[in-house]
């Protein structure tokens, strides 16, 4: 065994279904800092888990809003104040002509938020995580499907975490050391 | 109001019958006062009303023919109601009869002086007569029946356990039926409302016609759901999954209406063509800017935004009230469409605008009930239908 | 499951055959998938690349010669100031159109069809409004004055005329190529990650590991991704319809008949999407042949297809019949004229390619037989992409070669440097295409092993 600092355990599920049972005995644990692994999201997986809905939605949406404004705002100041000049007779604050860049620009920038918003909440780019000491955990993103418990749980214990994992059916129970 | 949650039947549908009929045969009686008392008004009121209710159930045409094609299967459970309300389109040729007779009040291509003195118009005389208006709607409405009787009947087989065969019907009828669908609809609305300005052209007004109807149809559907679960009826097959899809569609179909509305008007706007803006600038003057902005806030902006969040499509009486508000809102559209040229210098509301509504509605209701009660109440003998009534929103 | 009052045996007839052929297991579809990825480069890939390559530097030697000489050395005249350029770039913007679709529109209807043709058609996508970007951009002569287009404050203190469709435009078609490289980057962290964990080389697995960003596939973090590719998908779908439609009003908003007409956004959005069916029918037919994807590419998702090809192409058909009809109804001697003018005057060979490529010959797809078989699609859809080139010839040229002054009336012929111009924009196109195909994963295993029957929690419980 290599020594080192423990900072976690990861057990294997075989299946989905196995891991949607896991989580949920999880959820009814005391432990907070676990997560469980897979290659695809698994319908059903947060209401197993007890996860609360993302919370994204809230952050793209007052964007989305402002941006139409500041859209219309923009072009509207730009073609009446900075800038005034008739074109084709029409009125210097043409509204009806304005909706088609501020609806882009809206778009622009709400897909900009939902993308590194959803990075934001989900801490990456993170190259440095204790579930890659593990070299099995690299199958996570083939056909693999893993709990994984953070040393930094407060009800983390070496052994009985071991023991809980293979209460609930974990195999290839293995503590994540640091190895470099 | 009973529900039989065995056989999927309603039962008990009386009270709610004879409440429609009351109301549609008072509602007509008053409006024929009208045409006593104030004769254009009358024809007007009645068209209004007319298109009102027969735009939803072109609409409910539309999705159970877009359902059988697609194999859509959420929409299972709700497809005897649409299909109900399809039923109900045939009756309502009969209701044009009055449209028929009133035509020359309604139509100004009807008046051969005017015609005869205008050289775009002389030109159209081919397409823009009183013969083959008539006969162009009788066309529209057999296809109509054809098309909706035969689904409905298949449907109806299908109660007794399904065979292949009866999808392979459905999905027969259904495909060439949506074409027809299209076409039919389209120049109905050219014959029905566009041609109230006979100069007047727009490429684009059978989409416009044919979306507005369609939310019309979802809000519609909504409110007689809620209506029958509020009574107990029904709300084991329909769930708080099936009004979240229906909001969920007429959400879209919101920003599809507007999508039409907003691509004919800024065309036209920025175009400036004197023959195309005329429709735009009636509906600009005297009052007529109110009654266009609350069609732009009250059928697009308001339901837009009210329909955004998840939570507001599974409320049920957030959606109820909603629901209410975009079918008043899309007889303020077709009021938009059809009053502006009776009433060219500003807005007047009329009493015989309201009694057509609740005349043709009460009537339309009271057939509806009546269709709704004789068989099960949902396709029952459908294959998707258990897999319907699990489905689940992630 | 075991509910149900009616699971007789009717509800076995209707049971659609899975979605992914064989039997595949999750390892397996990783296999295959990265396996093209890991192995050797096919020869048919080297010919194919080289041949594209060449062809994309004919366009960027046409290109050259265009910014040294001017615009001049294209067959556009005096009537006729839109020629190929503009054709092109609407061309290859509808094709862009199919793969935000499949991605973003069949996502939000739920069609588990389509996690086998997303990856690529988003690519193609990407591609194609990089070909678009290349027209508008040459056209505008003097390419150095091209950041006049955007709104950056300059000693001139001018700013760009917000009022004006060819703005909306680079605003529009921007935002979509942007969006569309977000979506697609979005999807493909998942299928990264998978790459970096089986990457034996440590350049791949840098590089891989880079991309993916430490993707561990963990509930917490799939949570927020989900919501975030469904708002995105949300954020897609207005885009899509509306770039098609801001491309449109370039012609809509004007009042040249033909093409001032109000269904023209809703029809150029259908044809979009047809015109860019087509074009992933072409790649998929391709790529399932050379890579061995026949249990990935089923017959049922070509079918699915052709039955949208079908569809939109009837969408076509419709708004054709609209424009002819109204043409008439308006009695307005101008438009009554230009279209009896489109399809029986100088023009008319055109307008029927048109017509049977765009209306005609997809009618065959009411056929199963030809729906289901693959080289009469694959032909099927080679005629729908001329078609929907010959759409976009017709729209522009038509109208503007014969106006309201007849004195003025010409003819179009083009010269040499459009057909370089436009044979080029393919060779960029495709050479864009084989260097994705080569180095990513061309569909997404992440979404697959997703809809596959094993992925759902009550599999297993069924079939204990």
């Amino acid at each position: 065994m290599k020594s080192g600092k423990i900072e976690g355990v990861i057990a294997e599920f075989e299946n989905p279904a196995a891991l949607i049972d896991a989580a949920e005995k999880m959820r009814d644990s005391e432990y907070t800092r676990f997560d469980c692994h897979s290659p695809f999201p698994i319908h059903g997986m947060d209401k197993a888990m007890g996860e609360k809905r993302s919370v994204l939605g809230w952050i793209v949406a007052p964007v989305a809003f402002l941006m139409v404004l500041v859209g219309f705002l923009f072009e509207g100041w730009t073609s009446t104040i900075a800038y005034p000049l008739v074109i084709s007779g029409k009125p210097l604050f043409s509204y009806q002509a304005y909706g088609a860049v501020a609806f882009a620009l809206m778009v622009l920038t709400s897909a900009g938020t939902a993308l590194f918003g959803m990075l934001a909440l989900n801490k990456l780019p993170r190259f440095h995580h204790p579930v890659f000491y593990s070299d099995r955990f690299a199958k996570v993103t083939d056909d693999a499907f893993f709990v994984s418990i953070e040393a930094k749980d407060a009800k983390f214990d070496e052994k009985e975490t071991v023991e809980f994992l293979k209460s609930i059916g974990g195999r290839e129970i293995e503590l994540l050391i640091a190895d470099d | 109001m009973k529900f039989d949650a065995a056989a999927f039947k309603l039962t008990d549908l009386n009270s709610v019958q004879v409440r429609s009929l009351g109301i549609g045969v008072l509602g007509l009686l008053l409006t024929v006062v009208g045409y006593f008392t104030k004769t254009e008004q009358f024809f007007f009121s009645y068209l209004t009303a007319y298109l009102f209710w027969v735009s939803i159930a072109l609409g409910a045409l539309f999705l159970v023919l877009l359902f059988h094609l697609t194999g859509t299967v959420w929409g299972v459970t709700l497809r005897r109601i649409l299909e109900t309300l399809m039923k109900v389109l045939p009756y309502m040729a009969i209701f044009f009869i009055p449209v028929l007779l009133g035509a020359h009040h309604l139509y100004e291509w009807s008046h051969v002086d005017v015609v005869a003195a205008d050289p775009i118009l002389s030109k159209k005389t081919s397409y823009l007569n009183i013969t083959f208006f008539a006969i162009r709607t009788a066309f529209y409405f057999t296809v109509w029946y054809l098309i909706a009787a035969k689904l409905y009947k298949t449907s109806l087989a299908m109660d007794g356990g399904a065979k292949p065969e009866h999808i392979k019907t459905l999905k027969k009828v259904s495909a060439p039926g949506m074409i027809i669908f299209a076409l039919t609809t389209t120049f109905a609305s050219f014959d029905w409302i566009m041609s109230l300005y006979p100069h007047w052209y727009s490429t684009i007004f059978g989409l416009y016609f044919f979306s507005g109807g369609l939310v019309g149809t979802l809000t519609l559907v909504i409110v007689i759901g809620l209506y029958m679960n509020k009574r107990g009826a029904m709300d084991s097959v329909i769930t708080v999954e099936h009004y979240h899809d229906l909001a969920k569609f007429t959400f879209g179909f919101i920003i599809f209406w507007g999508y039409m509305g907003f691509s004919q008007y800024l065309l036209i706007w920025y175009a400036n063509i004197p023959e195309e803006t005329i429709f735009y600038l009636d509906r600009w003057r005297g009052t007529w800017p109110i009654i266009t902005m609350t069609v732009v806030l009250g059928h697009f902006l308001i339901p837009f935004v009210g329909l955004l969040s998840r939570n507001s499509k599974r409320n049920y009486t957030y959606l109820k009230y909603m629901s209410i508000f975009i079918l008043i809102m899309h007889w303020v559209d077709i009021f938009w469409l059809v009053i502006p040229v009776l009433h060219t210098s500003g807005v007047r509301f009329c009493i015989f605008d309201f009694t057509a509504m609740a005349g043709i509605g009460g009537i339309f209701m009271w057939l509806f009930w009546k269709q709704l009660g004789k068989h099960a109440a949902v396709p029952m003998g459908d294959p998707k239908f258990e897999e319907s009534l699990k489905h689940h929103n992630p | 499951m075991s509910v149900s009052v009616q699971e007789t045996a009717a509800t076995t007839v209707f049971e659609e055959p899975p979605l992914i052929g064989g039997k595949p297991t999750f390892s397996s579809i990783t296999e295959k998938i990265s396996g093209i990825v890991e192995g050797k480069t096919k020869k048919a890939w080297f010919v194919l690349f080289g041949l594209a390559s060449s062809l994309a530097l004919i366009l960027f030697g046409s290109i050259g010669f265009l910014f040294y000489e001017g615009i001049g050395i294209w067959g556009i005249n005096n009537p006729v100031g839109w020629g190929w350029a503009i054709v092109n770039f609407v061309f290859w913007v509808g094709i862009g159109h199919a793969g935000t679709l499949i991605s973003a529109v069949l996502f939000i209807f739920r069609q588990k069809w389509r996690t086998s043709i997303n990856r690529f058609a988003e690519a193609m996508t990407l591609f194609a409004v990089i070909c678009a970007l290349v027209f508008p951009g040459i056209h505008v002569g003097r390419v150095w004055m091209a950041y006049f287009m955007f709104p950056i404050p300059n000693q001139m203190q001018m700013w760009p005329n917000f009022r004006s469709p060819l703005l909306w435009d680079v605003f529009a078609v921007g935002t979509y190529f942007t969006v569309s490289l977000m979506f697609w980057y979005t999807g493909l962290i998942p299928d990264l990650a998978t790459l970096r964990d089986r990457a034996k080389a440590r350049f791949r697995k840098i590089m891989f590991g880079i991309f993916s960003l430490g993707w561990r596939g963990g509930n917490k973090q799939w949570k927020n991704y989900e919501l975030a590719y469904l708002l995105l998908a949300g954020l897609s779908t207005p885009l899509v319809l509306s770039v098609h439609s801001v491309v449109s009003t370039d012609f809509a908003t004007s009042v040249i008949p033909g093409w001032h007409s109000t269904i023209f956004p809703p029809y150029f959005v259908a044809g979009a999407i047809f015109s860019g069916f087509a074009m992933v029918l072409t790649l998929a037919i391709i790529a399932r042949k050379i890579y061995g994807l026949e249990h990935i590419l089923t017959i049922r998702h070509f079918e699915k297809m052709n039955m949208v090809i079908m569809v939109t192409g009837m969408m076509v058909g419709y708004a054709y019949s609209m424009e002819f009809f109204i043409a008439w109804y308006s009695g307005n001697e101008y438009e009554t004229f230009t279209f009896l003018n489109r399809a029986f005057g100088q023009y008319a060979w055109a307008y029927w390619i048109m017509i049977s490529c765009n209306v005609l010959i997809p009618q065959l797809f009411w056929f199963k037989k030809i729906r289901t078989n693959i080289p009469a699609m694959f032909i099927i859809s080679i005629f729908v992409n001329i078609g929907m080139w010959f759409e976009r010839f017709v729209i522009t040229v038509t109208s503007l070669a014969n106006d309201f002054l007849p004195s003025s009336w010409d003819y179009f012929s083009p010269t040499i440097f459009d057909i370089s111009m436009l044979v080029g924009s393919f060779g960029l196109f495709f050479s864009l295409f084989l260097l994705f195909i080569r180095f990513l994963p061309m569909v997404s295993m992440a979404e697959i092993k997703g809809v596959l029957p094993q992925a759902d929690p009550h599999y297993y419980k069924k079939h204990e």
